[in-house]
């Protein structure tokens, strides 16, 4: 195992910094070690380690060819996620890098072929073939899989309305003059076209990635004061940076009160270091967190409570507020286990459920089966080793995560703004690109 | 491509749209109400030489209305209509080949010379949406499904092939077979035996229970996979009677509840409620006995042998599902939550 130079505990200041030292290759088998072996665990250290990875895949990846550019990614993306397929961010990273790529070479050919969607077949095409969906279109070249591949190409003029597929024109029209230029291999048509370099727009878009992955907390937090009023008692869950950013920044201008649940017994520890105001000893965490006031020093009133008192105090909490692992299309999601008791006990109580979530964490993964996304963690914590003999007899499990289903979610803040649950599809089609979801 | 065949049309016999339409239905019985629709105005346009736009689509405006009247339940039908109708206009406000500079007789003849390709790609996108949805029936599962959808059929069908995927997938089928005396197809079984036969030969346990064993066997199913005639504006869907009643128990017990719907189904209606449907449906009759013996001795007057209005028309009685009841729908355009379905009309309409 290529271990980094540096002598850091691994996580991702550590990987951050070999990045720049290390051949790809090794960073690359580096990051999946760190994913595998959980020592890059947040979702948003996840993302960033994956950014700042594809950043450098593709700087070094000498071709402006978009083909070669998209199936690089995809062959790092897939291994990435093979590596931790519950860590959906690095999947949704990814694929938003895969979409700035098709984006860019599509501005390039629009520019150029303005007139002709006569090479829409060419660039899908080759990745698209190994995902379990073209396997079975792919005895019909001529139908609706064209129609599908060209869907990108009519949004120069209006969106692309899928349901006329049906009825759309089947194959390009003959006497168009680039018709002739579809026969040839589609690389070679797009890399003659190129002059600009397309590299160096992917990374400023992937650049663009990074930056939203530092500013997103606090572009959420300014949404903050819509939300939280006066006097108001909002219960929340976990030390969700998110969370306690958005909290801070109301209590800045709103004097209210918070219940915090303390999530025992996988994030008890950093809870109690939130709410006391102890710097978090935890290195994942970039530094800036780690200078961040507590809010009782901001003069809020924190009431830390076990997870089983929830239920009980419920009724006099105004507003439940909380953070996400990750957020699925349906407009469920995935969270620090207790989450769905407190929102259920919400529903019960008829308070409204308020979840803050970057928009990276929003997932076009449809959620088939529940229970395989759900980690399971370290049982000890829940049951020492010390008590020997209960151990050897009973079954001990530590789930670290609740799927939490769309109805029992009022509204998710994003950077974005504030959306119903039902809307997260139209925020995930905005993303990402129908052809990535599948990588 | 062919020109359009003005000349061929006149000398024969009136075009009649409505048994075009329904000789189109027995021919092919994989075909669904909205391609049928499409099919029927593709063949109009053959038969009618008509050169200017707004003289075709007055041609399409009227015919459509004839056919809806003579049609008692013309939901699914108006799908079709309608995205034929949208098309065309849409295509000729688009700048670009086909648009108001391009010729109009192009897109005529596109539409005249594809009329095949329509219902093979109709029928391609039901392998699409087996596609989607395969991964929502998980090993070790029970599906609990109803009526005689072709959809929801080559959907278990592909899970449960061996070619369709990586592995065949193991599961369990609970079909729901509508007891009504009217819901018998010509072979004297319930709809649907068919799928059943099918899945059995493919090694699939199916189990058939009737409509009111729908709550004892729910506890049993995992998830809840049904077709839809017609899919609303506001994600509610249009389908068979005894889809809602399916629909509120999987809610009431937790089930998923899913809809597999080709998105030609699609249509823009918005009822608000069961009895909202722009439809006649007599399920609900009320009668006294004097009213009874009325009937029966009026009918015996007028043809003896005529069967009774109620048992003829149930095969087709459909209710409508809202939206609520609905985890998701499963179309050819990827897996949609109710709400996206108001999105893809509008991108059509306005």
């Amino acid at each position: 195992m290529p271990s980094p130079p540096v002598a850091l505990t691994p996580g991702l200041a550590s990987f951050l910094k070999s990045l720049k030292t290390n051949p790809i290759d090794t960073s690359i088998d580096d990051l999946i070690s760190l994913l595998k072996r959980r020592q890059i665990r947040h979702s948003r250290s996840c993302a960033t380690a994956t950014a700042y990875l594809l950043r450098s895949v593709i700087s070094a990846c000498r071709t402006s060819d978009a083909n070669k550019l998209i199936e690089r990614v995809q062959y790092v993306g897939r291994r990435l996620m093979a590596a931790q397929p519950r860590e959906m961010v690095v999947g949704n990273i990814v694929r938003r890098v895969l979409g700035l790529i098709r984006d860019e070479a599509e501005d390039d050919r629009e520019a150029d072929f303005t007139l002709s969607d006569a090479g829409s077949e060419s660039q899908p095409q080759t990745p698209r073939v190994l995902d379990d969906l073209s396997e079975s279109l792919s005895g019909r070249h001529e139908g609706s899989d064209r129609s599908s591949s060209r869907q990108p190409f009519a949004s120069l003029s209006a969106p692309p309305i899928s349901m006329f597929s049906l009825l759309s024109h089947p194959e390009p029209e003959s006497s168009l003059p680039g018709t002739p230029a579809s026969a040839s291999p589609s690389g070679r048509l797009l890399s003659q076209i190129h002059n600009k370099d397309i590299r160096a727009e992917v990374l400023d878009g992937i650049n663009e990635i990074i930056d939203e992955l530092g500013q997103v907390d606090d572009q959420i937090a300014a949404y903050a004061l819509d939300h939280i009023h006066s006097n108001e008692i909002i219960l929340t869950h976990t030390s969700s940076t998110t969370v306690q950013k958005f909290l801070l920044k109301a209590a800045a201008k709103r004097k209210f009160t918070v219940i915090h649940a303390e999530s025992y017994p996988n994030n008890h520890e950093a809870t109690h270091a939130t709410v006391s105001g102890q710097t978090p000893d935890d290195d994942e965490l970039l530094s800036t967190e780690a200078f961040q006031k507590p809010l009782i020093a901001l003069g809020i009133t924190v009431i830390l409570i076990p997870d089983s008192a929830v239920f009980a105090l419920m009724s006099r909490v105004n507003k439940v507020i909380l953070g996400t692992h990750s957020v699925l299309a349906n407009g469920g999601l995935v969270a620090a286990a207790g989450t769905r008791v407190i929102a259920r006990a919400a529903k019960v109580h008829q308070t409204p459920v308020v979840v803050v979530s970057g928009v990276y964490k929003l997932s076009p993964v449809y959620p088939f089966d529940f229970d395989s996304l759900i980690e399971y963690g370290d049982a000890s914590k829940v049951i020492g080793y010390e008590d020997g003999d209960l151990v050897d007899q009973i079954d001990v499990q530590n789930p670290l995560y609740d799927y939490v289903p769309a109805e029992s979610i009022d509204l998710y803040i994003t950077n974005l703004g504030g959306h119903a649950p039902s809307y997260l599809y139209r925020i995930v089609s905005d993303h990402y690109r129908k052809e990535d979801i599948n990588v | 491509m062919a020109a359009p065949t003005s000349g061929s049309a006149t000398a024969a016999k009136p075009f009649d749209i409505v048994a075009t339409y329904n000789e189109l239905l027995r021919s092919d019985p994989d075909l669904t109400m909205p391609i049928a629709a499409i099919e029927a105005l593709v063949l109009l346009l053959t038969h009618s030489p008509s050169s200017t736009i707004s003289e075709t689509l007055d041609l399409l405006e009227k015919s459509t209305a004839h056919l809806k009247q003579s049609i008692p339940n013309p939901i699914g039908l108006s799908a079709g209509t309608d995205l034929f109708q949208r098309y065309l206009i849409t295509t000729l406000q688009r700048p670009g080949q086909l648009g108001p500079a391009g010729d109009f007789n192009a897109i005529r003849a596109h539409l005249l010379s594809n009329g095949r390709l329509f219902i093979r790609r109709a029928k391609e996108s039901r392998d699409k949406i087996a596609a989607f949805g395969r991964g929502f029936v998980r090993d070790g599962s029970t599906v609990l499904t109803n009526g005689g959808s072709r959809v929801v059929a080559s959907l278990l069908q592909k899970a449960a092939d061996e070619k369709g995927g990586p592995s065949a997938v193991r599961f369990r089928v609970i079909y729901v077979l509508s007891s009504a005396k009217g819901s018998v197809d010509n072979s004297g079984e319930p709809e649907g035996m068919e799928t059943v036969r099918a899945l059995r030969a493919k090694g699939v346990p199916v189990a058939t229970i009737p409509e009111s064993a729908v709550a004892y066997a729910m506890g049993k199913a995992d998830i809840v996979i049904v077709g839809a005639e017609g899919v609303v504006e506001n994600g509610g869907i249009v389908s068979r009677m005894g889809t809602y009643q399916i629909g509120l128990l999987a809610k009431a017990m937790d089930k998923p509840f899913y809809c597999v719907a080709e998105s030609h189904k699609f249509v823009r209606i918005y009822p608000l409620g069961q009895y909202d449907l722009p439809i006649e449906q007599r399920v609900i009759d009320f009668k006294t006995e004097e009213e009874v013996a009325d009937e029966a001795k009026q009918q015996q007057e007028v043809t003896p042998v005529v069967r009774p209005v109620n048992s003829a028309d149930s095969s087709d009685v459909v209710d409508f599902t809202p939206p609520h009841l609905i985890s998701a729908l499963i179309t050819d355009s990827g897996v949609l939550t109710p709400s996206a379905v108001s999105e893809e009309l509008i991108k059509i309409w306005f």
